[in-house]
């Protein structure tokens, strides 16, 4: 896979190379229907998300949400700047959408789309490269790759217990940052500590490194209870920055539906039962039919995320269950 | 969300001990033993009530109803296991899968939640969380990492190694009892280190003596480990009650089910294949149902109709349904082992499932007497049989106690978040 990234040997390097012309332009024909969006968008966000307006979001024709999403993103634009905007993408199907309407509006205000981060928690999917890599070339991205190549390098298979000692200083502080003081740790993509280390301090250093005000990102409120009460832009701090959540009031159904009827690209992984996408080694199928056939409304869309199938039956089998 | 409780409110806390399987009855009788001491004298100033579990009554439903203080039908969790209604596969609802909050998140209460089943994996929350049963990797079920790396400085141990009841008693017993000391020693320590308003400590060495020496509670072989267990567990229940006691906080202990002996194991797929209603080619799989099958069964006693357009292969159509569900009801009312009946209830769906996810829960649901262990195994050539298992669940012999003189009636374990929503709001 190609990313625009290089990494030093010393730790993290991103070289970031944006046009940044949206700004300037963003006041010509959309205007008006730009500055209608915006209202609605701040009469809804008032306070804590009301339950009617969630549900009139979340029912939408599917059209009518791809229009709210551009919406967000306009005011995404708008609020932070197009130079001042990173994408996270992942190569799933929720961040393809999401990432698919952002192109959209940059092309309706012709401007270069924000550049994206991509980050290579150790155990990609070769499927998610390929996919990644596609849009990349189709629609001319600025792809930064994120990867901790200094545990990286020292963990050379899953499962292999790496030094902390070995780990350079900047690493060493992240793990005392956590409250982490062992001699060594186990080098599992998902688990707290890698996800710390290969996700969270490298995204923290891009967003500090950049001066990245927004982060887009493709959470759902369907997702999973911990996101039902999430907003549109959403304030973090450590760093400072706000995320904005274009799909936030999509359900999985609309995300197929938007894909199959946009034509946007999708993962070959999906195809082979995958519903939701994350580490290789912590990812299993749902099913053996693909995604979109699958019962989307009754059966719980992570079902094959973070837990090992064997060791949990052979746990219930134990206590006489099965 | 904010601001429902008063300033002096926010300083109240509850402090709960989760006693995984313990029944009200054996309680009584351990106190009436003196076997219990500590707990006696909480009993003299508050008080015990024999209490309800969820249908079905295991661990993963009743503490996630707990949890929740809500039906299934609501949080969509009916058991252990699901299956793939294309594939016939297995399917592992866990904590990810949750489609309500732990009434802690919905309230913003700053919450210790330890070893409660049916948590893993962990995920960030306004306080701790320690995953209990099916917690399978310790970095996962653990948040924050502070905390993570305080059990591995102590050697904590996620669960008993329920293999060794079969292999050895003793190393069993030893496992156990090592389990125990290290789970108690955590809770105390995340009592005394952590801040909170909400402390809820499960206990789940219980559930696994019993499920493998439940013979023994009373009298027989292992009866002294069963005395020597309670007492340490009294112990326990007496050191956390005290600490809560210190600090004017409300202390409950509750059970998600009681536990009963086995007369017999009870195979209701083995059932459903002799009724000619389950066909599976011979094979020990529900991914080999067959087109002809009209019900299966899920542990513990989840009965399926295999419906049309619900399930790859199902055959039964919607006009079929209620008939056959009422056919199969009557048949297993009259199932009997040397004429003692074996079947208590028969429930339809609509009786005790409602919420959003009702449509998720089986179309039947079976409640046994006393002794009949009904299962989903799928590997039976008997409709009965024995195994090394001693113990088996009971729906209306859960236990709640609370340091208060309080009346209730019918109380349920779904209606415990409600007791304490109300006490941190007074």
């Amino acid at each position: 896979m190609h990313h625009s990234a290089r990494q030093d040997e010393g730790g993290f390097h991103w070289s970031l190379s944006i046009d940044c012309h949206a700004v300037d332009r963003y006041g010509n024909a959309d205007f008006e229907a730009v500055f209608q969006d915006v209202r609605f968008v701040q009469e809804v966000r008032i306070g804590m998300m009301k339950r009617e307006d969630k549900d009139r979001l979340e029912t939408l024709h599917i059209d009518e949400k791809i229009n709210y999403s551009k919406s967000i993103v306009r005011e995404a634009i708008g609020r932070f700047g197009i130079d001042r905007l990173a994408v996270a993408i992942t190569g799933g199907k929720d961040s393809t959408t999401s990432l698919w309407i952002l192109k959209q509006v940059c092309d309706e205000l012709n401007t270069k789309p924000p550049v994206c981060m991509f980050i290579d928690e150790g155990d990609v999917f070769d499927e998610i490269d390929e996919l990644v890599d596609h849009i990349r070339k189709e629609w001319s991205l600025d792809v930064v790759s994120l990867k901790n190549d200094d545990v990286s390098s020292l963990a050379t298979h899953i499962g292999r217990n790496v030094r902390v000692a070995d780990l350079n200083e900047k690493n060493r502080r992240a793990l005392e940052e956590m409250g982490y003081t062992g001699e060594e740790f186990p080098f599992i993509p998902d688990s707290t500590i890698c996800n710390h280390l290969m996700k969270t301090v490298p995204m923290r250093e891009f967003i500090v490194r950049n001066g990245v005000l927004g982060l887009i990102t493709a959470i759902r409120w369907d997702e999973q209870s911990a996101r039902k009460d999430e907003d549109f832009f959403s304030p973090r701090t450590n760093p400072d920055h706000t995320r904005v959540h274009p799909v936030l009031h999509f359900r999985e159904r609309d995300i197929w539906v938007a894909i199959f009827k946009y034509g946007i690209p999708y993962c070959s992984l999906y195809r082979q039962g995958y519903r939701s996408l994350g580490a290789r080694c912590a990812t299993g199928k749902a099913s053996d039919i693909p995604a979109w056939l699958q019962d989307l409304e009754n059966t719980p869309e992570r079902v094959g995320r973070g837990q090992n199938k064997e060791q949990v039956m052979d746990q219930l089998r134990a206590l006489g269950y099965m | 969300m904010f601001g429902i409780f008063r300033k002096e409110a926010k300083q109240r806390k509850v402090v709960v001990a989760g006693l995984d399987g313990v029944p009200y009855s054996l309680l009584v009788e351990y106190m009436a033993r003196g076997i219990m001491p500590e707990l006696s004298a909480l009993c003299a100033k508050g008080s015990l009530h024999r209490m309800k579990s969820s249908l079905p009554e295991v661990s993963s439903v009743a503490w996630t109803s707990f949890m929740t203080g809500r039906n299934p039908g609501q949080h969509g969790i009916f058991g252990f296991m699901e299956i793939d209604r294309n594939s016939y596969e297995y399917r592992f609802p866990n904590f990810s899968t949750l489609k309500e909050k732990p009434f802690w998140e919905d309230h913003g209460l700053k919450t210790v939640a330890f070893n409660i089943p049916q948590t893993y994996p962990a995920r960030p929350m306004n306080g701790v969380l320690v995953s209990g049963f099916v917690a399978i990797d310790i970095d996962k079920a653990t948040y924050p990492d502070r905390v993570l790396k305080y059990l591995k400085s102590i050697d904590y141990q996620l669960d008993v190694n329920a293999r060794l009841a079969l292999q050895s008693p003793d190393a069993f017993f030893d496992n156990m009892f090592h389990a125990f000391r290290k789970r108690t020693e955590a809770m105390e320590h995340l009592y005394d280190s952590e801040d909170w308003s909400l402390f809820i400590g499960t206990i789940t060495e219980t559930d696994r003596l019993h499920h493998f020496f439940f013979d023994s509670a009373l009298e027989g072989t292992h009866y002294p480990v069963f005395e020597k267990f309670y007492r340490e567990l009294d112990r326990f229940i007496g050191r956390m009650a005290g600490k809560a006691a210190k600090e004017e906080s409300l202390f409950l202990t509750c059970s998600d089910h009681g536990f009963t002996p086995i007369t017999s194991e009870v195979y209701l797929n083995r059932w459903l294949v002799e009724q000619g209603y389950l066909g599976l080619n011979g094979k020990e799989d529900l991914t080999a149902v067959d087109g002809a099958t009209r019900a299966f069964c899920l542990d513990p006693s989840r009965i399926y109709v295999h419906s049309k357009g619900k399930y790859a292969r199902g055959s039964v159509s919607s006009e079929q349904h209620d008939t056959l569900v009422k056919e199969i009801k009557e048949k297993l009312l009259s199932l009997r082992y040397n004429d003692q009946p074996i079947v208590k209830a028969v429930y339809n769906k609509a009786d005790i499932f409602h919420g959003d996810y009702e449509a998720d829960g089986p179309d039947m649901y079976i409640l046994p007497e006393y002794g009949f262990d009904l299962k989903g195994a799928l590997n039976k050539k008997n409709l009965f049989g024995t195994t090394h298992f001693r113990g088996m669940h009971t729906y209306d012999d859960a236990h709640f106690l609370i340091s208060e003189k309080r009346e209730f009636q019918d109380i349920s374990i779904q209606d415990i978040a409600d007791v304490i929503l109300k006490y941190l709001r007074q």
